[in-house]
Order: C-alpha cells, then structure tokens, then sequence
C-alpha cells in the first residue's frame, strides 16, 4: 500500500490510520466523501497492528484484546463478512496464586462461582450480584460511547438533547441504584471491591483490569470508573474480552477494507509534515516528502499534543490554547513483552505437588500475575516515583492456543503486559533498562510457570519510549491522555473542546483522547466522522 | 406528656453549639448536653500541664462562617481570630520557604526557587479566591435530591445548575479540575518548585487517607481555601484562648439567648415512640423529654448507637456501615521551656507567629502516606506546627510556649500491634522528625501530649479518629453525606435530625452544618 496520494485534492485526510482513524475513513466514505488516509508507518493500525516480529508469527504490538470495540460500528461497517472473526475465550481470567491455588474467572458465572466458593463462600454468593449491578451501571455508560458530549458550561439544547436516553437509563435505574451509581464513579476500585468482597484473589483480579491503561494505583479515586469503563461491553462480566482471529491487524483490515470499498484511498509510508493553514483554517497537509494535498477537512487520529504542536505549529494556535494542550495529563502505564515459545508454558506453582496444572482452557483468556490489590498498588509505588517494580503485575495472553496460525506449529506467542511502568525512569533511560524487563518477568513467573525460561525463542520488549518513537503515543500513554475524571467527556482532550472540533477551523479530531476514550472501541472516530458530516454536509 | 423542652441537641462541638444557638434564637426551649466536663468537643482548649493551655484537637480556624459570627453576635461574646499570617516550610538542606503577609517578601522567597512560580503566585491565589467565592454558594445550600422528580428540589437542582454553569468559562473548569484532581496535579499546573508544590499539596491530604497525588484531594485543597475571616478569604487564623475560644463564645451567646446546658451528661439512647423521637435517656438513667431532637454526633452514633438500626431501612444501615472514616491523622502537643530555635532562620522573628510546616515537597508527602496505607507509621511524617503562645501569649507562663503539632499520616488502624503500644513511638517520630529543623526542641520539651487517631476517638468520639466526622471524598460529599436519604439533616426517624460534620459541607470549624441543620428544624416545625 507504500504509494504516494493519487489526487492532490480530498474532502477529507485523516492522518493516520489506527483503528479509530480507519472507523473515521469508512463512514466518512460511506456517506459520500472522498477520503485520503495518509500513515507514517508501512503497517496500518498503529497502536492496533498485528506484525511479523518473529519469523512466522504475527505480534499484537499494541492492544490484544478488542472486546470494546462497538457492536454497533462493526454491524454498520459490515466488518464480519469481510473476514472478521471473533474469539471469545471461555474464560475471563485465570489468576495463579502464589500459594499454589488458581481463581478462574469463566464467562460462565456459574462456573466462576464454584471456583470463588474455594477462597470464599461469601464472596461466592456475592458474585453474581456483583456482575448484576455492573451492568446496570455499565447500561448507562454505554450509552455515553456515542453521544458527543456538549460545550458546558454554554448549553444549547441541540447539544444536550442525545444525552437524553442516558439520562433516561440513569432515571430507570430507580431511584437508589441511581444513587448508587453516583456514589461509585468516584470511588476507587480498591474500595469498591472491599464493599463487595474478602478473598484477596478475587479482588486483585478484577482490579487489575480496572487499572489498564491508567498510571494510578487501586487507591485511586475513579477507578471504579476505570473498571466499568473495561465492562462496557461484557454481557455479564467484570471486562470486556474478545481476541480477534489473526490478531488486531485483522480487525483493522477490515476496517481498511470498509473504507476502501467506499472509496477511502489509504496511504502508508507517507507521513505527515504539517497541516496546511489557509487564513486560519485547515486546508490540507504537507507530507514528508513535500507533497502537498489539500482538502476540505482534515482530521486528525494523532495525540493531540502531537497534532497541535508537531503539525500545527504552537505558534499558529492561542496562548491559552496551547497552555490547555501542554497541560493534557499524558502517562505510561505499561511496557510490553513478547515472547516466541518453543512449547506451552506450565502453568503451576514449584513445589506444590497436589496442584493440578492449569488446563488449556483455563490459559486461553488472560493469565493475571495480580495476587491481591495491595500487589498492584505495590507495583504503581515503586512506579510512581521512576522506579521499575520489582514485582509487577503480568497480564498475560497466549492467543496461539485458540488461533494457532499466529506461530509456526508447536511454537506459541506470548504477549505480556507489565504494569506499571513509568515514562521517566530516575536513574536511568529505558534504553539502558529495557533488558532488565525480561529477567524482572521471568523472575516473576517462574514461581508460576517454573521452567518458563527455557522456552524463549525470541523475545521483543516495549518501553514507554519505544510505544511513543514507533507508536506515536506521547508519554508512552496508550490512551493519548488519563482517562482520570479530570480528563472525560468536555474536558476531553482539552476542556470546551470535547466535540471533536479544534480552534482552527476544518481541523478534527478523532483519536483515543477525545471521547470515550481509551481502549479499541472506535467510538471516537465513529463519532467525528457524524460530526465532521455535520458540518460539511 | 408534655416535652419539657423544644428541642434536645446532644454534643457540644462547634456545630451542636451553633444549631442550639439558633434554635433559642428561634424562640425555641433548647437543652444542649455534652458528654464531657467542658465543651467545644474537637474545639477544645485543657490546661493538661499546669500553666499550659493546649489546643488539643484543631487548633487553627479559618472556615468559619462569618454569618455566624454577626448572628449569634459571638465578638460581643468573646470571640476573637488573631491572624496567622505566615507558613515556613523548613527543607532538609537547611534552605526554607517562608510565605508571609508582605506581599514583596513572599515573592523574593518563592522566586529563590523557582521565578515562574513567583511570578505565577498571586495568580494562583487570585484563582483560588474566585473559586472559593463561587462555591460559596454551596456552603449555605441543603442539598437537593438529583433522583426526586418534586418540583421543589427540581427547582433546586436547576437553580444548582444555573449557578455552576453560569461561572466563566475557566473558572467553570477550574472548578471540574478541583473536584477531580489531585492536589498534585492540579498544583503541578501551575507550579514546579518542590517546597512550594509541597506545602501547597498539604492542604488537600488533610484529615483525609489519600496521598497527594490520589484524585479527590484537589477538592480538599478547595475546601481549605474555603475560609474567610471578616470576610477575608483564606486568610487562617488562631483563636484567642485556642480554639475553646470558640466554644466558649457559643455556648456564651447560646445561654444568652436561652440554651440551657450540661455537661458531664452523656446520652445513652435517643427515645423513640412510633416512629418519631421523643426525648432522650442518659446514661445515668433520666429520661428528657423534647419535641426535637437533634445528633452533632458522627453517623456511627446517631444512627447505629443511639438508636435502634433496625428501625431504620435495611439499605439505610448498609450505607451508613460503608461509610468511610479512616482517620489518618494524629496530634502531638508540647509543652516548652523556652522558645523553639529553628536551624534555618536562628532566633525570634514573625515566622514563629506562624505555622511551620514540615512538606518539603510532594514526594516527600506521598511517601509518607506510601507507609501508612499498609497500616505503617510513617518514619517521616507531615508535620503542620504552630506555637499558639507566640500568638496569644496567655496560652503558657511567661517566657515558655506551647507547640501544636498536627501530624499525617496516623493510620488508624496499625498493621502490628496497637495504638496503646505504639503511642510513645509516634511521639518519638514526631520529635525527632522536628527536630531535624528545631535543634534545640528536645531540651526544651517539659511535657508532650501524644495523640493517636485511637486517643482522637475515645476522646472526642470521632469514628476512628477522623477529624471531619467522615472523609471528604467525593463519594462522601452533598447528596451523600453521610447517605442518600439522609443527607438534608433529617433522618428516617420523625423530630430526629443531624447538625454535624457528618452532613454538608462537612468537616472543619465551619459552624455551616450546624446552621442549615438549624434552618431545616425551624423550617419543619
């Protein structure tokens, strides 16, 4: 796909083609519009790609898992029949403890149950509850996904009339859950999950989930918000989880291949220079190489510190402006690990005679290195002050067990998230760290998986630095922004600038830190694209 | 049976003196009954050593409502702020950062450390002014039910409404970052040096177990910059005689206007009779009779001890038992043989008629409360000094001082061991942390006062120790304080309401609860 723009003149350029620039293309297209979508790397989906890192395998370097991608964008861009297949693990999470034991989480609630009923009777009982008020609060949430939120503090009632069916959905909680619901957003999920739980291992697995993305421990207020933001869309669960068949790269050609049927042009290879100003407004983008294409709109799937400072130019834009971009809470959360393995890993704890190894079932969902919640927040205080945790928390993924395309036969790829760490380091760069992550995690799992070592054939290790030089994500920040309280619906990603919109006009937005936010949903760029048309219908 | 009283309000804190003052000055036959020998309960001023009077418990004010001070006429009564003018922030390097009332000293001192910060300062304080006069509003507010479709609280939503989204475009943001951030990251914002960034934070972990980077504190800090003194906003200041001074006042104005008190009159039981309260019964036995009856307790008593919970909704009883205390704070008081010495600034000066805060910077804050979330006592800990003697010199014998010493974190519940255990201990870390900075403390000490979140609580009845009645999370706050259905001073119990800190706005020397509680009860009767 490495060719130049056919034309020189689109209605619309999308700069850059990650899954949310993509969704954009294809409805924009769909509805008419001629689109150019130009990528710096030769791979589309940036942050969602699937690539050869190893001989024969295909990586997920960026998100694994795309269980918040809406349903309804995948019906409306018809993306199953062009080849997308869903993988929907049995189980949630399979949580090995150190003492040997294992807590697994199945979709099944029942089979959850029985499995929770081994730490705690109490707990047991509670659980289905649990998941019950979560999707009650997660019905009024998703609601939320593709509204766009409106310009408090100014209230024009255009604005605020989508907002409606939520706030008929909160009504319809009744009164108390209403409540309830208010009452939790805030909260930390730490305290949350001490309201409804005793075992240790219960919690700690939920939680980690619920910190995904975020550089904040389990104390944190509004991580409960976190945890019902990664349950959006689970039928009855505590997180969203559905791999794709081939990994996320598949996703994301599906939707390259939505956008290109209705016309959408996509250009890799080409990135871009700089956004062409014409007396104010966006008129097109400079590329690389020099070549300059104009177009009635541009948008923009960058960060939005990149996309104001690298491609607009500071001085093109407002003091305070620029004071509100510069001020956007931007931090790691995680470094990733790949591994190539020449056979499955053992999941059993050394020593532990009586324990049963884990079946390949129970491994095929996430594997959580996460033994209670004060383990997380362990890890985030060693984080927190530059430091790499010395016992971090693993979320782990062997997608070959239920796609084993993704390796050659026998071997298996293993994907592994390890929280938390930081951008900056204290004592040192990431560069000269980056080899310590594979012995800190292999030192960790070998109380699990003994023997785990001798496995690796190859490895790949993520920094916070490298997610942000090949990824383009500032910060290392998965989410091109926090998704504190701080930084939702009009505060997001600048405060008044929550509609997709930028001071300069013809110039959008449609990346992960513009609302909803983080995680492949492809909200964000759903909901720029009916903006966009919006406006030059 | 005829009520011998009106109405019986039970604790003689700040706010059970308040709403008693105002219910005689309603007309209203008002008993007010303390369980202890003297009043004011967190705002007390013993003479634990002889000549030395401590500000036990708080021991600065700054929160409270100025409205209060005219109704209740409480100047003519004895009231009397003397003005803290000044915050010394001592660093371990033998450097300080002193912020006086002199305009042009305070912005030399920040600029040795940073000039943008210097140059930023008086905006910050001029931002945070506004914000404190726009929430004002909130402060005199019972809050509305968002879940009840009656036109009245409608009516007060949409009036809520109107005014947030009728502020400025930035100060409406600011406002939405107050109560979302953290206080490090909202200072971060505007700030970079480390001993002002510190020092600032400090005020948004107060009386509350988050860290100063956990979200949520950004609202405390607000709530900090809260007071206003003669109209003055977040000006702090020091009540003549200690914060018993308060007390005093109020229970002065109270039995001017009628309220009759006891001390020493603890209440075992609030009466009940079909649904509706009726009076109360001591704990010697004597039963008191009222049409109203009114808890500045915190919600752990009012509904759970004194009376009955299984007369109240079973939703109700399992909110109340969520609701989160923590206490995380104790106090050290000394009693001192001669004028504290500071390494960094030797000799007498303005900076001791001020606090003297050990924050050296927001890392330094964290880490301590990194110790404490895991049950630790933290081996350096925030220390908010003030020697109330420099200020009002009757507070010790001529020539000697007492030193109050607010001091975070103090987990309440220890992962080893026990308070009664650990007490001396945490007297010793606060000392030797002090004295890092004062050199000559440990030879002057002639008495010390050590406070636990445990002794907070057996004293003071505070629910594990915490200062606000109840942490001031935005969990915990307006239409859920202390739980919804029971957060506009009533309670599901007729003719029994709340006026403390446990209801909005919460926590501090405020008297506010006190007054709407007040207003609420006038309006029902």
């Amino acid at each position: 796909m490495t060719k130049p723009p056919a034309n020189n003149h689109y209605d619309v350029i999308v700069i850059g083609a990650g899954h949310n620039g993509l969704v954009a293309a294809a409805s924009l297209a769909k509805a008419g519009k001629r689109v150019l979508v130009v990528e710096q790397r030769q791979t589309i989906g940036g942050a969602a790609s699937t690539e050869p890192v190893f001989p024969g395998y295909q990586v997920d370097t960026g998100a694994r898992d795309a269980g918040l991608f809406l349903p309804e964008i995948a019906a409306e861009l018809n993306l199953e029949a062009r080849g997308l297949r869903w993988l929907e693990s049995p189980v949630l999470v399979y949580a090995p403890q150190p003492d040997g034991r294992s807590l697994t989480l199945w979709r099944d609630t029942r089979r959850s149950v029985a499995e929770i009923a081994a730490f705690s009777q109490t707990d047991a009982e509670r659980y289905p509850k649990f998941l019950q008020e979560v999707s009650h609060f997660t019905r009024v949430l998703k609601r939320m996904m593709t509204v766009t939120p409106p310009s408090l503090p100014d209230l024009h009632a255009g604005e605020l009339l989508p907002w409606l069916p939520a706030a008929l959905n909160l009504k319809r909680l009744g009164d108390q859950e209403m409540m309830e619901f208010m009452r939790v957003l805030a909260m930390p999920v730490a305290d949350f999950l001490d309201e409804w739980f005793e075992s240790d291992a219960l919690k700690g697995a939920i939680a980690a989930g619920s910190v995904m993305g975020g550089f904040q421990g389990p104390r944190a207020s509004g991580t409960t918000f976190t945890l019902l933001y990664h349950a959006l869309q689970a039928e009855e669960g505590f997180r969203s989880s559905r791999f794709v068949q081939g990994g996320m790269g598949s996703l994301v050609l599906a939707l390259a291949e939505a956008a290109q049927q209705s016309g959408a042009e996509i250009c890799t290879g080409q990135a871009v220079a700089q956004i062409i100003l014409d007396g104010g407004r966006a008129a097109g983008v400079r590329l690389a190489g020099g070549e300059q294409i104009t177009a009635r709109v541009v948008v923009s799937n960058a960060e939005p510190r990149r996309t104001f400072f690298d491609l607009v130019g500071a001085p093109n834009l407002e003091v305070a402006f620029v004071r509100e971009v510069k001020n956007i809470r931007l931090h790691s959360s995680l470094a990733r690990l790949s591994f190539g393995l020449k056979r499955l890993p053992d999941f059993r704890a050394a020593g532990q005679a009586a324990f049963q190894n884990a079946s390949r079932e129970q491994l095929c969902g996430h594997i959580l290195i996460c033994p209670e919640m004060d383990y997380l927040e362990r890890a985030y205080d060693e984080a927190k002050y530059g430091g790499i945790p010395t016992q971090p928390v693993l979320d782990i993924v062997l997608p070959t067990l239920t796609d084993p395309g993704r390796a050659p036969a026998g071997e298996h790829l293993m994907s592994i998230d390890f929280y938390y760490a930081p951008y900056s380091l204290k004592d040192a760069s990431w560069d000269e760290r980056r080899g310590e992550l594979i012995d800190i995690v292999l030192r960790s799992l070998e109380a699990y998986a003994p023997g785990i070592g001798d496995a690796i054939l190859h490895s790949q290790v993520l920094t916070p630095l490298d997610l942000e030089h090949d990824y383009g994500l500032t910060r290392g920040d998965i989410y091109h922004g926090q998704m504190g309280l701080d930084q939702l619906l009009f505060m997001r990603p600048v405060a008044g600038y929550g509609r997709y919109r930028t001071p300069l006009e013809g110039l959008y937005l449609c990346g992960t830190g513009t609302h909803p936010g983080g995680g492949v949903t492809g909200a964000s760029g759903y909901n720029a694209a009916r903006e966009i048309l919006r406006d030059i219908r | 049976m005829p009520s011998e009283y009106d109405a019986i309000v039970i604790g003689g804190g700040h706010n059970g003196l308040v709403t008693a003052a105002y219910l005689a000055r309603a007309g209203k036959k008002t008993l007010l009954l303390e369980r202890r020998h003297i009043l004011g309960g967190s705002s007390v001023t013993e003479e634990i050593y002889p000549g030395f009077k401590f500000t036990v418990f708080s021991y600065v004010v700054s929160l409270f409502r100025p409205e209060i001070i005219r109704d209740l006429d409480l100047t003519r009564h004895g009231l009397m702020i003397l003005p803290l003018e000044s915050t010394l922030t001592p660093l371990p390097n033998g450097d300080y950062l002193y912020r006086g009332a002199d305009h042009y000293e305070t912005y030399r001192n920040v600029a040795r450390f940073s000039q943008r910060d210097a140059d930023i300062y008086e905006d910050y304080s001029r931002m945070m002014y506004f914000m404190a006069k726009a929430v004002k509003y909130v402060l005199g507010i019972v809050p509305p039910d968002p879940t009840s479709l009656n036109p009245a609280e409608l009516n007060a939503l949409l009036g809520m409404a109107r005014h947030f989204l009728g502020l400025e475009r930035d100060q409406f943001y600011t406002l939405v970052r107050l109560m979302t951030m953290s206080s490090a990251d909202f200072l971060s914002r505007w700030f970079e040096s480390e001993p002002l960034l510190g020092t600032l934070s400090a005020s948004g972990i107060i009386g509350t177990f988050m860290g100063p980077r956990s979200p949520g504190t950004a609202y405390v800090l607000l709530h900090h910059y809260m007071g206003e003194i003669d109209g003055v906003f977040r000006a702090w200041g020091f009540s003549k005689g200690g914060t018993g001074g308060i007390a005093d006042a109020l229970a002065s104005s109270g039995r001017a206007l009628g309220v009759e008190i006891r001390t020493q009159a603890p209440v075992a039981q609030v009466i009940v009779k079909d649904g509706k309260a009726v009076g109360v019964a001591l704990e010697s036995g004597e039963e008191l009779h009222a049409r109203v009856v009114v808890s500045s307790l915190d919600p752990n008593q009012t509904f759970l001890k004194l009376i009955d919970p299984g007369i109240l909704p079973d939703e109700l009883t399992a909110s109340l038992r969520r609701f989160v205390y923590r206490g995380s704070s104790g106090k050290v008081n000394l009693a001192l043989d001669a004028a504290p010495d500071l390494a960094c600034l030797p000799g007498p000066g303005a900076h001791l008629r001020g606090a003297i805060s050990i924050s050296p910077s927001i890392d330094y804050i964290e880490r301590a409360y990194d110790d404490a979330k895991y049950g630790n006592l933290p081996q350096h800990p925030y220390i908010d000094a003030i020697i109330p003697s420099m200020i009002d010199p009757g507070m010790a014998p001529p020539g000697k001082h007492v030193m109050s010493c607010f001091v975070q974190y103090a987990p309440y519940q220890l992962r080893e061991g026990n308070w009664d255990e650990k007490r001396e201990a945490f007297g010793d870390i606060v000392v030797d942390t002090l004295a890092e900075y004062i050199p000559n403390l440990k030879d002057i000490i002639l008495h010390r006062q050590v406070l636990t979140p445990l002794d907070i609580e057996r004293t003071t009845g505070l629910s594990e120790g915490n200062i606000f009645q109840g942490e001031l999370s935005l969990s915990q706050l307006f239409f859920l304080r202390p739980a919804p259905g029971v957060a506009k001073y009533t309670t599901p119990v007729g003719n029994y309401y709340q006026c403390g800190s446990a209801v909005h706005p919460g926590g501090g020397i405020t008297g506010a609860p006190g007054k709407l509680a007040a207003q609420v009860i006038l309006k029902d009767w």
